[in-house]
């Protein structure tokens, strides 16, 4: 998840086509990529369309280093092979559904910043909800900034280390209850200052 | 353990666009509970706090594919209807990270809410009758996460007729598809073998959810504990006694 921020970097610092190209049209390139997944009965058909996202990854001059993060849900795509009775088929074909859909989406992450994607939901989509939305991916930047001090501190009292099970649970739970008070107090300190400049349930994004 | 991140086009149509019509309207209802000064004064909590999830769900336990849900805390904070509005944009984010299908963001909210809810609740039920932090918390955020990894196992075997089809349309489709194995070599036992086996699957998912409710239980415990010791005006708690 750190690895949010890098990608937002690459959505707002490369040029490549796909980079250039409307976030309402990518939206909707995404929106059949899903319906391919639902739709789609062939495994031909599903390498067919994973190709092509794999092609359109590569031609962004997205780097590579990102790509490990389409084959993360695959871990739990495994379960469904307990389910299947080890079906060749059908394991291979739940793999390839979640290779699509996880190209797709980090595809469109790393070539649309996302508050221009927000502003595209935020046509279609209940404005608090919208917000919340922006708050949310906010709100994960503040919260990494806290947790990189925190880090540091955690490190200092020993971090997690398998031989000590209970002061490793005892540490990240205050790390995590230490992140959680200093994000509370930074989002009362969001909230006033963006009061302060008029804020009235409803982001308003460059364009609106 | 509770959502498994269900990934897009294994669950059946009708049973995702329920999950999404469901979720839309338990949201609408929710939120039309909600004063409006109330959810604009909060929204920077419930950001703050949906933030904090999908952090916690970075932090992976390789061995089990266990992560850190932080709902049931996040409940305790932020009120019942907020947490359905919270788990709903953490869904949604999670999904544009590629952590779990686009599709199924609507049963994925539904199943992480149940969490986040009956936490919330059962943290006050058993405040009000135990009146000591460790317990309450520990026994709310287990209960909540076993119900709603059932409501999980609840929500796959819905799928269990889509996944017999996925299964048996080898070769079937635009494009023909075989596997080196003639359709009428397919033996009745071969058969028996390719049926759905959930049994298997809750042997699979159930030991693995024991070890994440513990966890979570213990984590969301040391939070609270956390919280209570330095501001324990988020928590709100009526009668102090620990």
């Amino acid at each position: 998840m750190i690895q949010l921020s890098y990608l937002d970097y690459i959505a707002l610092e490369k040029k490549s086509f796909l980079h250039r190209l409307s976030p309402t049209l990518k939206i909707i390139g995404m929106v059949f990529v899903l319906l391919g997944i639902v739709m789609l009965r062939n495994l031909p058909g599903f390498l067919f369309l994973y190709g092509i996202l794999l092609a359109l990854f590569f031609l962004s001059r997205i780097p590579v280093k990102i790509f490990p993060l389409t084959l993360y849900p695959l871990i739990f795509a495994f379960l469904f092979i307990f389910i299947s009775g080890f079906q060749i088929h059908f394991i291979i074909m739940v793999f390839l559904k979640v290779l699509c859909g996880s190209t797709g989406v980090v595809l469109l992450l790393a070539t649309t910043p996302y508050p221009s994607i927000f502003s595209v939901l935020g046509r279609v989509l209940p404005s608090t909800f919208v917000t919340a939305l922006f708050l949310t991916y906010r709100s994960i930047f503040i919260l990494l900034n806290i947790f990189e001090e925190t880090q540091q501190a955690l490190y200092l009292r020993g971090g997690f280390q398998w031989r000590h099970p209970w002061r490793s649970l005892s540490n990240i739970s205050n790390a995590f209850g230490h992140l959680i008070i200093k994000g509370i107090d930074a989002s009362e300190k969001m909230y006033e200052s963006m009061v302060l400049r008029g804020f009235k349930n409803k982001i308003y994004y460059r364009g609106d | 353990m509770s959502h498994i991140h269900l990934p897009d086009g294994v669950l059946p149509v009708w049973l995702w666009v329920l999950g999404f019509v469901v979720a839309i309207v338990v949201g609408a209802i929710l939120l039309r509970l909600t004063k409006k000064e109330e959810l604009t004064k909060r929204l920077p909590l419930l950001g703050m706090m949906a933030a904090a999830m999908v952090l916690g769900a970075a932090i992976e336990i390789i061995p089990i594919a266990y992560h850190v849900n932080l709902t049931v805390i996040s409940g305790i904070l932020l009120g019942p209807s907020l947490i359905f509005l919270a788990t709903f944009v953490v869904n949604v984010i999670l999904a544009l990270f590629g952590h779990g299908g686009m599709t199924v963001i609507g049963l994925n909210t539904l199943t992480l809410s149940i969490e986040g809810i009956l936490g919330c609740i059962l943290f006050r039920l058993f405040w009000k009758v135990l009146k000591r932090l460790t317990p309450a918390t520990f026994l709310a955020t287990f209960i909540a996460l076993l119900f709603s990894t059932f409501a999980m196992i609840g929500v796959v075997s819905l799928g269990t007729s889509h996944y017999k089809e996925l299964i048996h349309q080898e070769g079937k489709g635009v494009f023909e598809f075989h596997l080196s194995k003639e359709k009428d070599d397919f033996h009745a036992g071969e058969r028996a073998k390719s049926e759905i086996n959930l049994k298997r699957f809750m042997a699979i998912v159930l030991p693995l959810g024991f070890i994440g409710w513990v966890l979570e239980g213990v984590i969301t415990t040391l939070i609270a504990r956390y919280i209570h010791r330095l501001r324990p005006d988020l928590l709100h708690l009526e009668k102090e006694t620990l």
